[in-house]
């Protein structure tokens, strides 16, 4: 299926600005990743290089991004070059005079990784103790100085069944947006999907779940963004683009400046400081596949498939060894 | 009656091939209705505009709803009452997201 309209350059970029971390999550992607850090005025010039290919939107991760000591400079940097600014972090490092510090380098919305309402479940997810209690208490002092808050759930063992406890926390906590993000079988995540990621089966449970809990609630936007929910025939109207997003409206820069289609495909199509944003934009051979996939297997027969496109690219690709073939989550059978 | 402005927060960019590819469907007299010639983005709010919705977006400047209409019922071949209809419920639907705001 040709998919002919793709915009002139990404709209956001997720950057993982460091590798380091100060956690040890269980379903971590870059922990292994040996790649170097770009300094501060390498990242300057990149940075003017996404603005004038016509990128709206950075969102810093990592890693812990708060590890980097520039990171506020950085940001200046980035804010004041028109760029919106923001970043996902586990929230530990988040005082009250941090919380200041972002707001003034410009950064408009913070996501925490929270992955339970119980606390030993998150910390023992994410390998430090007391890190639920850090999160929950970073989020104050965001909401206090204006800056726009979500938490964000990686959906697997420990929490598909707790979407309404989920939702209560964000509420308790003045969190107006919650993001349900899938679980991805990249780095640690591969070596513990056995462990930690759902059947097929029960991902189309937590899905019909998740939609009805986002449906019945008007405070708390909640995001669930999965191409294969259009199996339940729901439509995200939201979207610009039909299956994944990744290489259609983002890109993914890793601390190196690798260029990748997204932070769970590892695959390098450049080097933001090497090459030009938009000639890899549009002439990548990687994109180019991503963006006009071949639908295989079960895929081929079924009737959901212009909407879904086959799924999560990364998934299909670091189970199967194909990015074309059906995502390993999808439950679906034409019959 | 009030004079519109975009919404300053909302970031935009006109996507220069494929507005010049509606502009040539124009000429043939082609549907381009579906073909997206910007992109506007806000708070994570994403919206593509076709080339009427762009040209509308781009008029949002201080002009009031009757000056856009009659300058663009002189650049597109549309009846005055449907365009004036698609302009009103266009304006409505900018506002409602946020991306305009109205000032007397």
């Amino acid at each position: 299926m040709k998919n002919d309209w793709i915009l002139k350059a990404p709209l956001t970029i997720n950057w993982a600005i460091t590798n380091r971390c100060n956690f040890k999550c269980r379903h971590c992607y870059s922990r292994d990743d040996p790649s170097e850090e770009l300094d501060r005025q390498n990242l300057s010039h990149c940075i003017e290089k996404i603005k004038e290919a016509g990128v709206f939107s950075i969102n810093f991760g990592g890693g812990e991004p708060l590890l980097r000591k520039d990171l506020f400079d950085i940001a200046v940097f980035a804010s004041g070059r028109g760029l919106s600014v923001s970043m996902n972090s586990n929230g530990y490092l988040i005082s009250s005079e941090t919380a200041v510090k972002l707001k003034e380098s410009g950064f408009s919305k913070v996501g925490i990784s929270i992955d339970s309402h119980i606390p030993g479940t998150h910390d023992d997810f994410r390998g430090v103790k007391e890190s639920h209690k850090r999160a929950l208490k970073a989020l104050f002092p965001l909401n206090e100085v204006g800056i726009e808050t979500s938490i964000s759930t990686v959906i697997c063992k420990i929490n598909c069944k707790d979407i309404d406890k989920l939702i209560e926390m964000a509420r308790q906590n003045n969190v107006k947006h919650l993001n349900f993000h899938n679980y991805k079988c990249t780095g640690l995540g591969y070596s513990n999907k056995d462990e930690l990621d759902l059947s097929p089966e029960e991902w189309r449970v937590f899905y019909l779940e998740a939609l009805n809990a986002k449906q019945k609630t008007s405070d708390i936007h909640i995001s669930v963004e999965d191409p294969i929910i259009a199996s339940l025939g729901y439509k995200d109207g939201s979207s610009l683009v039909k299956g994944s997003v990744c290489g259609k409206l983002s890109l993914n820069i890793k601390s190196n400046g690798d260029i990748t289609p997204c932070g769970f495909i590892p695959i390098v199509i450049g080097n933001i400081l090497n090459d030009n944003l938009s000639e890899i934009w549009n002439n990548s051979p990687v994109l180019d596949m991503m963006r006009n996939k071949t639908p295989r297997g079960k895929c081929q027969k079924c009737g959901y498939y212009s909407d879904c496109l086959g799924g999560c690219t990364a998934r299909a690709l670091a189970l199967t060894g194909d990015i074309n073939n059906p995502d390993p989550h999808c439950w679906y059978e034409s019959q | 009656m009030p004079k519109i402005y975009r919404n300053p927060d909302v970031m935009w960019r006109e996507e220069e091939k494929f507005k010049a590819q509606a502009f040539e469907g124009l000429e043939k007299g082609d549907d381009v209705q579906n073909i997206g010639t910007s992109v506007l983005y806000s708070g994570g709010t994403m919206l593509a505009l076709n080339v009427l919705g762009t040209e509308i977006w781009k008029k949002c400047d201080g002009r009031k709803t009757d000056e856009i209409i009659s300058e663009l019922t002189d650049k597109f071949d549309v009846e005055p009452a449907i365009l004036k209809e698609d302009v009103t419920k266009f304006l409505s639907e900018l506002k409602e997201k946020g991306f305009i705001y109205y000032e007397e």
